[in-house]
């Protein structure tokens, strides 16, 4: 039996209204990977949290190689060996690749930071997780996907021997995900842990040794070897019950219907080149692409905050010139769950209620613009209710939620505001098996009743389970399109083949 | 929308809303409680603290202007900028009302609209210019602050002869000493210590409490301020709304200008030279966020108020100047650690009964 470097046993963590850890234990060991699992909310972020100094616990013991220790900071857990990626992003936009790896431990020559000596660690973390990035390009220009993988280059340069991984994968391509599992497998290899928090369990399976499973805040199964659990019995323990996937409700798309939204060769500011796709009436179209394609870019500039420069954009059939989000909100209909919610998505610091009915206050408006408080609850609640969100009141700041009850929240203001046409971008990263499964069926049900969606998704078993059509893109451009049949393995064979071709041509 | 997606099957843990923080923590109760405090110990210590003529009037009549000085900061703060020029654009707005009283021998109200009506064009420029060009608001507004400075001297310079308008058309008088004691309704007659000036800053709270409180625009002011890339892509026209967002700080700017020029009787150009500290204090005093999306216009009021009765009553307890304004900064110190510790004990408390 190998050491054990981080126990703990019986964790408690407050907050007002919610008990998120109420007794919680754990032990890690060196040269595993541990899963931690749960359905979201369960407490995982926040038994991350409390392992690394950011809450501190309301009870329990927390030992470090068998003696007991206390975290009363971040810095403390850094310096006695405990790395961690962080659900949310917490890089400085303003600062460089290399500067924000180094952070934690900046080189330094006579007490000041040595710009230069920066590079070089920085360029060996990204390579390790096969990045190829300028190390001195600042945050702020980086995907979100980018900007993950330089978390995970930060968290390694920090060298721990129990390293903390919150959803690591949420975002990034199946390639990328292969070369972060590489260097977890080698690390384990040298001795350290490294817990491993992900919503999609194939991850799981393909990685961990040992895992842990939170429900309501208690670890309803401790450490456990992964190996004699199957799938449905890790789900079941999640959820609390049997988990029973039912069938989806059969969806036609009139193909001869006139499309909704139409792009015919359009090229944008942002390096777009002839691009063409439309959506029709009911119909799931699927963008999928690699990390960097430029999806989300695209839709962003046909809403009008980039410049479309070339070709046409037509909405119903008419050529349409939308300036801003607001016109494709209340002209055209148009609504954008964007991917980002941190930034783009949710108001962190605002109640719930006023997060959710943004959309729709022009509707509820009486004389002099006054929105009557009850019906705009009376929305909020409908929606809550609908998508199952887990909140202590409406009343509550969005930024207390777990990442996928945020998530829910900012998809609630697009189904509130009873939009003609709906961009989804990454919808369900972060968000649990049961969660992932409702939304699923939420989204398919809206275009069974004929609300035309374009889905946005990295994750490619998504996109065959949902879209009707799935439209492939690389480096801005649109590589091609094929019709979905539901068969992942066809599908992936296809799409993958797709997006190889080009990078044949290109070398 | 039609469809409806069956909730999760387990449905969780039914969790009340009583779980928010308890009523005491309300910044705004704490705020009052200390007002009333306070204002009960220069009493008893200095029995004509309570004079009603003499030291009430003009103390309320401060915290009417100040009042509003906050509220205009409170505007700009409300989509996370600042306003800088808040004494400048009152100086400015007030200039016009002199203007009109001594060169077109307009009536009191005339003079009030266009004093308003100054007061905002400038705010709106201000906002046109942050919301077009993207530099920061505290840069801006300490341009216009610079600009106005020049202007408004140089056109007292140029219209009068003392650097101030003298004209008073009939009712700014009125307004500068009728209290509730000269509206009598029969016998019964107001309180001498309440100053008629104060309707307007009424008017204002009233307005703006339901701007912020009840109407559509108010909100989308706040989330502007909250995040402003998340509020362009949830479809709220954020550069509009921040243009809005000053010209109501110079509105309410230029409105405070002339309360204090009635107040005084002159319309000069150094009226509102000490206007920006108290608008902050009186703003983030009152609940009010720097960072935006948060607004207290109660708040705001109780704020002022504080700042106005320790002043008044060190100044009877007879502190000079240069002391008074240490006292001061310890005493403003307390109130925000006190509002501190409220919240981590009450906080405390709820976690414990979860
Ligand atoms: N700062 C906070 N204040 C109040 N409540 C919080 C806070 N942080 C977390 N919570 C609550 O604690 C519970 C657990 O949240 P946590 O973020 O740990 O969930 P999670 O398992 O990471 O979920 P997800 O998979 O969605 O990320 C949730 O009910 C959440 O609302
Ligand atoms: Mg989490």
């Amino acid at each position: 039996m190998s050491a054990v470097l981080l126990e703990c046993h019986d964790l408690v963590k407050v907050f007002p209204g919610v008990r998120a850890l109420d007794g919680v234990g754990l032990r890690l060991t060196a040269g595993s990977v541990h899963a931690l699992l749960g359905e979201n909310g369960a407490g995982k972020s926040t038994l991350i949290k409390v392992l690394t100094g950011v809450h501190s616990p309301d009870g329990g013991t927390l030992t470090w190689c068998g003696e007991p220790v206390r975290l009363r900071s971040p810095l403390e857990a850094a310096r006695t060996g405990i790395g961690v990626v962080h659900q949310e992003r917490n890089l400085i936009p303003g600062f460089s690749v290399a500067e924000n790896i180094t952070l934690q431990k900046p080189p330094a020559r006579r007490g000041l930071v040595d710009h230069a000596a920066m590079t070089e660690p920085a360029v060996a973390c990204l390579t390790e997780l096969g990045v190829d990035l300028d190390p001195a390009r600042p945050v702020r220009e980086l995907s979100v996907a980018q900007q993950q993988l330089v978390e995970i280059a930060k968290a390694l340069h920090t060298e721990s021997r129990v390293l903390l991984l919150d959803e690591p994968t949420a975002s990034l391509s199946p390639e990328e995900t292969d070369r972060l599992f590489g260097v977890v497998r080698r690390l384990a290899g040298r001795g350290a842990c490294v817990v491993f928090v992900s919503h999609k369990l194939e991850e799981v399976f393909a990685l961990c040794d040992t895992v842990t499973v939170l429900r309501d805040g208690r670890s309803v199964l401790a450490s456990a070897p992964l190996a004699g659990h199957s799938h449905d019995d890790i789900v079941s323990l999640m959820v609390g019950r049997a988990h029973t996937a039912a069938g989806m409700r059969p969806r036609t798309v009139d193909r001869s219907a006139k499309p909704v939204l139409e792009l015919d060769g359009v090229a944008t500011a942002g390096g777009h080149r002839d691009i063409s796709l439309a959506v029709r009436p009911g119909e799931i179209v699927g963008l999928y692409g690699l990390v960097g394609a430029g999806r989300s870019e695209l839709v962003k500039a046909v809403l009008g905050l980039d410049r479309v420069t070339a070709g046409e954009v037509r909405v119903h059939g008419s050529p349409a010139r939308i300036r801003s989000p607001r016109q494709a909100l209340h002209e055209f209909g148009i609504g954008y769950v964007t991917e980002n919610r941190k930034e783009e998505g949710v108001f962190l610091e605002q109640p719930i209620v006023r997060n959710i009915t943004v959309t729709v206050w022009r509707r509820l408006a009486r004389a002099l613009g006054f929105v009557p408080a009850g019906e705009e609850r009376a929305v909020a609640q409908d929606l809550v209710d609908r998508l199952g969100i887990r909140i202590t009141g409406l009343g509550q700041h969005a930024g207390e939620l777990s990442g996928g009850n945020q998530q829910k929240v900012s998809l609630a203001k697009w189904l509130a505001a009873d939009t003609r046409l709906l961009v989804i971008d990454e919808p369900t990263v972060g968000v649990d098996v049961r969660t992932k499964r409702a939304f699923h069926e939420l989204i398919w049900d809206l275009a069974h009743d004929g609300l035309p969606i374009l889905l946005i998704s990295s994750d490619l078993a998504e996109m065959v389970t949902l879209a009707d059509r799935i439209v492939v893109m690389t480096g801005h451009r649109v590589r091609g399109e094929v019709d979905n049949d539901r068969d992942y393995d066809r599908m992936s064979g296809r799409i993958i083949r797709l997006i190889h071709d080009r990078d044949e041509v290109r070398s | 929308m039609t469809t409806s997606v069956s909730p999760p099957d387990t449905v969780p843990k039914e969790r009340t809303a009583g779980h928010r923080m308890p009523f005491w923590v309300n910044q705004r109760l704490g705020l009052l409680v200390l007002v009333i405090a306070l204002s009960v110990l220069f009493g008893v210590v200095r029995p004509a603290f309570l004079d009603q003529r003499l030291v009430l009037f003009p103390l309320l009549r401060d915290v009417a202007t100040l009042t509003v000085v906050a509220l205009a900061q409170m505007a700009a703060l409300s989509v996370g900028h600042m306003n800088l020029a808040v004494g400048r654009m009152a100086a400015f707005g007030a200039m016009f009302a002199g203007i009109g009283y001594d060169k077109l021998h307009l009536p009191m109200q005339a003079g009030l609209l266009l004093c308003l009506a100054a007061g905002a064009a400038i705010g709106a420029v201000t906002g046109w210019l942050i919301a077009r060009t993207g530099v920061s608001s505290f840069v801006v507004t300490l341009a216009t602050d610079f600009a106005l400075l020049g202007l408004v001297s140089l056109m007292y310079s140029a219209l009068t002869e003392d650097a101030a308008f003298t004209t008073r058309p009939a009712g700014v008088d009125a307004l500068r000493s009728y209290s509730l004691a000269d509206i009598c309704a029969g016998p019964v007659c107001g309180s001498p210590a309440v100053p008629q000036l104060a309707q307007f800053t009424v008017l204002a709270m009233l307005g703006l409490g339901f701007l912020y409180g009840g109407t559509r625009v108010g909100r989308e002011l706040l989330l502007t301020g909250a995040n402003p890339a998340a509020a362009e892509l949830s479809g709220i026209p954020t550069g509009r709304r921040v243009l809005l967002a000053h010209t109501l700080s110079g509105l309410l700017a230029a409105l405070a200008g002339f309360m204090a020029a009635a107040g005084t009787g002159t319309f000069r150009a150094s009226i509102g030279d000490d206007f920006m500290l108290p608008s902050f204090l009186g703003a983030v005093l009152g609940g009010t966020l720097l960072t935006g999306g948060v607004v207290s216009v109660l708040g705001t009021l109780l704020g002022t108020a504080l700042v106005g009765v320790i002043r008044k009553g060190l100044d009877l307890l007879g502190v000079g100047l240069e002391s008074l304004n240490i006292y001061l900064g310890c005493i403003l110190l307390l109130a925000l650690s006190a509002d501190r510790i409220r919240t981590v004990v009450s906080y405390r408390k709820v976690v414990r009964s979860t």
